[in-house]
């Protein structure tokens, strides 16, 4: 139990999948100029990451690996997300309006989303067990929600302050985020 | 025709280069740019990826009914994506260790599955590699350039292929090591695309 | 319902040919990359183990089977005449498996030395138990029925201090190390001409 906290929390902080693993960076500053759609965002990938993570996992174990097919993980994993999240876009279209009012806009662009492709393949790279890969999933996704409406609130804030013309918009995006990676950086260390 | 071809090919070396006027793809340009060389070896395996997928997606392109086309793409460039994995665990080892999981994720990296839907899917092959090769080529050199500021000042060294040092500092430099570090890449792509704003709007 | 079929068809036609390519490639490539990992992961941390080998322990290397795994047998000859072996082992903790390469001496049953083997893919974890020799050297002298946890737990290895998840990856490898030598010792030793 113990070790999955750790786990956990080196995963959201220390590891933080934005700021120390750079992937989903699209996302990040694609989706971060408005706090609403971070949040929605955050959520979407939240929510996909945990079951792409688990089912990918159990299609590694039981079918790659136990037939020797590892060199087939790139292709499989890649369709496997892309058929996920069509499907969950149906699912939440016919029977969870409500959420995928919320989230409908942001699954497509969640396929090439690298932080779901990348903790997929972290899981089975660092040979966690099912539980472990759980845990990962959902920690990883929950530093990216982290990471992704820490950055929106500042991002917000800059709208208002005058920034020098050629630094404009992604530019002084890119900037603040390393900043904000500065401070994350300082969790290094504590497990 | 030969207009065109080299209309295509040059504009993905400054008009559209990657990431910087098009801001997509920016995971690899972020991780892999810790040196000039891991910029490079990711900016090639990428245009391999680029020119082939491009190519096998425009001869296609009649074939591939319009509702699947996106599933068509992704396993036309996963494929690639694998081919290039496997060569470099087998023949230049040391590169692949460093880029460890970026090299799969090339398929996730926006560029390749945005050429294939914007342009391969509409024209013609020979103007599709063109198109490949300057994006692809481009995006290295983006890579490389950010990898020679980052390692620059990070570690004082210019490094463009293994046991080939161009150029290294004095004793005296003190290495300004958050370059290389996870922050200095955000800050460093940030102040180029500052600088490719200012060339360009004159 | 033709254009269903033909989204079926495409798509069948195309994931076969790409599966069939893959292995094509796989299979030409298989080689090359065992080489690989041999040349840049092993070599260089049994080199630094048996620094005076007068073999070639990658060339004279064989495998044993036991019912779930095979494992590589790297034999030497130490410079007192006694035989060595090195192998390697996995650490699972979490942070990334930790390969580690154990020598020992098959007369005195001592450890020679260790040296971790992977490389680190995500940054920080594992490359300071590679580089800090001080922690690893810790191991050398000792003998395999040594209790290897970490001193916090019971055994006799000082931690990294900022890296505990680290070593304990490597103790755990150590550790495994410990139960594969005791298990397979007899037939290594037949093995070994």
């Amino acid at each position: 139990m113990g070790d999955l906290f750790v786990l956990a929390i080196s995963c959201i902080f220390i590891n933080n999948i934005l700021l120390a693993q750079f992937l989903g960076n699209c996302p990040f500053l694609g989706t971060s100029k408005k706090m609403e759609t971070a949040v929605g965002m955050a959520m979407a990938v939240v929510f996909v990451l945990v079951l792409a993570g688990l089912i990918t996992w159990v299609l590694d174990i039981y079918l790659l690996k136990a037939f020797n097919l590892e060199y087939l993980r790139t292709v499989s994993f890649i369709l496997v997300i892309a058929s996920l999240v069509q499907f969950v876009e149906m699912f939440l279209k016919k029977s969870i309006p409500g959420l995928y009012a919320g989230l409908g806009i942001f699954l497509p662009l969640i396929t090439t989303n690298c932080a779901v492709m990348g903790v997929c393949l972290i899981n089975i790279k660092e040979e966690y067990t099912f539980v472990e890969a759980a845990v990962s999933s959902f920690a990883y996704a929950v530093g990216f929600g982290l990471a992704l409406i820490l950055f929106a609130g500042v991002r917000e804030r800059i709208n208002l302050a005058r920034v020098p013309k050629p630094l404009q918009d992604t530019s002084i995006g890119l900037v603040t985020a390393g900043i904000i990676a500065l401070t994350f950086m300082s969790f290094k260390g504590m497990v | 025709m030969a207009q065109s071809l080299a209309k295509e090919f040059t504009k993905g070396l400054w008009a559209e280069i990657p990431p910087f006027r098009l801001v997509l793809g920016l995971c690899p340009v972020l991780a892999v740019t810790k040196s000039v060389e891991n910029g490079i070896g990711m900016g090639v395996a990428t245009t391999f990826v680029l020119v082939f997928s491009n190519l096998l997606i425009s001869l296609l392109r009649n074939v591939i009914p319009s509702k699947v086309r996106i599933a068509c793409y992704i396993v036309i460039i996963a494929t690639f994506v694998t081919i290039v994995e496997l060569v470099m665990q087998a023949y230049t080892y040391e590169l692949f260790l460093k880029l460890g999981i970026f090299i799969p994720l090339i398929v996730v990296n926006c560029i390749v599955l945005g050429r294939a839907e914007a342009f391969a899917s509409k024209n013609g092959p020979v103007l599709s590699v063109a198109d490949g090769l300057g994006i692809g080529l481009g995006f290295t050199l983006s890579l490389a350039a950010l990898g020679a500021v980052r390692e620059f000042l990070g570690n004082g060294t210019l490094t463009i292929w293994e046991g080939l040092p161009v150029f290294e500092m004095g004793a005296g430099f003190l290495p300004f090591k958050f370059m290389i570090e996870a922050p200095g890449a955000f800050v460093g792509l940030g102040l180029m695309l500052c600088l490719m704003n200012l060339i360009g709007k004159k | 319902m033709r254009e269903m079929i033909s989204m079926i068809v495409v798509l069948t036609v195309l994931t076969a040919v790409s599966g069939g390519l893959l292995a094509a490639v796989k299979s030409g490539t298989e080689v090359q990359i065992e080489n690989q990992i041999l040349k840049f992961q092993k070599a260089p941390a049994i080199q630094d183990i048996f620094p005076e080998a007068t073999n070639d322990p990658l060339a004279e290397r064989f495998t044993i089977k036991t019912e779930d795994t095979e494992l590589q047998i790297f034999p030497t000859l130490l410079s007192d005449g006694s035989k060595a072996i090195a192998f390697e082992t996995k650490g699972g903790a979490f942070g990334g498996p930790i390969g580690l390469m154990v020598g020992i001496n098959l007369s005195t049953d001592e450890i020679v030395d260790v040296r971790v083997t992977t490389h680190a893919e995500t940054p920080g974890i594992g490359t300071r138990a590679k580089d800090d020799l001080s922690f690893v050297s810790q191991f050398s002298g000792l003998k395999i029925d040594t209790n290897f946890a970490l001193k916090g737990d019971g055994g006799v290895i000082d931690a990294m201090s900022g890296a505990t998840v680290t070593s304990k990856g490597v103790s755990v490898a150590a550790a495994q190390a410990k139960d594969i030598y005791q298990k397979l010792k007899p037939e290594i030793v037949k093995q070994m001409k």
